[in-house]
């Protein structure tokens, strides 16, 4: 491996993580992104969007 | 009778005027960062086509010898990843507040269509890898196309074929139909909140 590349923050080599519950089978990268997902849609909507006006008129 | 031209000129200006496709201010109502998603996507979409654009001149092979074009084959890929991060929040956004209302059904549509047309872009993507992910893919893909019925004219385990729908086919539906989706939000306008005054009436005649 050369010096200046960078490894990944998780082992890729290694066994594949998965959350089994009953029917509900997904990898946990696959989970992770989905849970993220979710979590930005939430914070966006609450977020004011940069230069939008208060409803006084005021940015 | 005027030529086909003037037609076309006429059929514009009446549909998009400049002012309409190119406004200088927004509706006071967007002033969520939900409305941000679409114009993220757009960015994403943009990032896509010029890290592809660049290792497309460079050949299939300069991604795995050349440490410069491993560099954009990950600048594609992850701008890939944020594409369909911010699509989905888009979609998500745009489904609670029934973008399709006053008119907009087309815009809807032709929305749903980029995601539809979106997953096998990158699904060509993924297969022209050239390497053991791409064959896994490949192979698994191969069975379910297969199931389709659709295996013999498109074939994941040919890398020729798929990298050729993957840099040319796919490229030129996603950017057409995202071009007709964005026309279709300029001469349409941001679809408004859901006024509170029905929403009130709904739920009090319940």
């Amino acid at each position: 491996m050369r010096g200046f590349d960078i490894s990944s923050i998780v082992n890729l080599n290694g066994t594949a993580h998965y959350v089994h519950w009953h029917f509900f089978l997904m990898s946990v990268p696959n989970l992770v992104v989905i849970v993220l997902m979710l979590i930005v849609f939430a914070v966006a909507l609450f977020l004011r969007a940069p230069g939008a006006k208060r409803p006084g008129g005021k940015k | 009778m005027s030529s086909w031209t003037v037609r076309v000129r006429e059929f514009g200006l009446r549909n998009l005027p400049p002012e309409r496709l190119l406004p200088d201010s927004q509706p006071a109502y967007m002033a969520s960062a939900i409305y941000l998603f679409g114009a993220l996507t757009i960015g994403a979409l943009v990032t896509i086509i010029a890290s592809g654009t660049i290792l497309a001149l460079k050949g299939p092979a300069w991604w795995h010898v050349q440490s410069i074009g491993h560099f954009f084959n990950s600048i594609h890929l992850w701008s890939v990843e944020l594409f369909f991060f911010f699509m989905v929040i888009h979609l998500w956004g745009k489904f609670w507040m029934a973008a399709w209302r006053g008119g907009r059904a087309r815009v809807w549509m032709t929305g749903a269509v980029a995601f539809v047309i979106a997953i096998p872009t990158a699904f060509t993507g993924y297969v022209s890898q050239q390497n053991f992910d791409s064959q896994w893919i490949a192979t698994q893909g191969k069975d379910g196309m297969n199931s389709l019925g659709v295996g013999s004219f498109f074939n994941v385990l040919n890398v020729g074929q798929m990298y050729s729908y993957h840099i040319f086919l796919f490229p030129v539906l996603v950017i057409g139909i995202v071009s007709l989706h964005i026309l279709l939000v300029r001469r349409h306008g941001i679809v408004p909140p859901i006024p509170l005054a029905d929403s009130v009436a709904d739920a009090a005649a319940k």
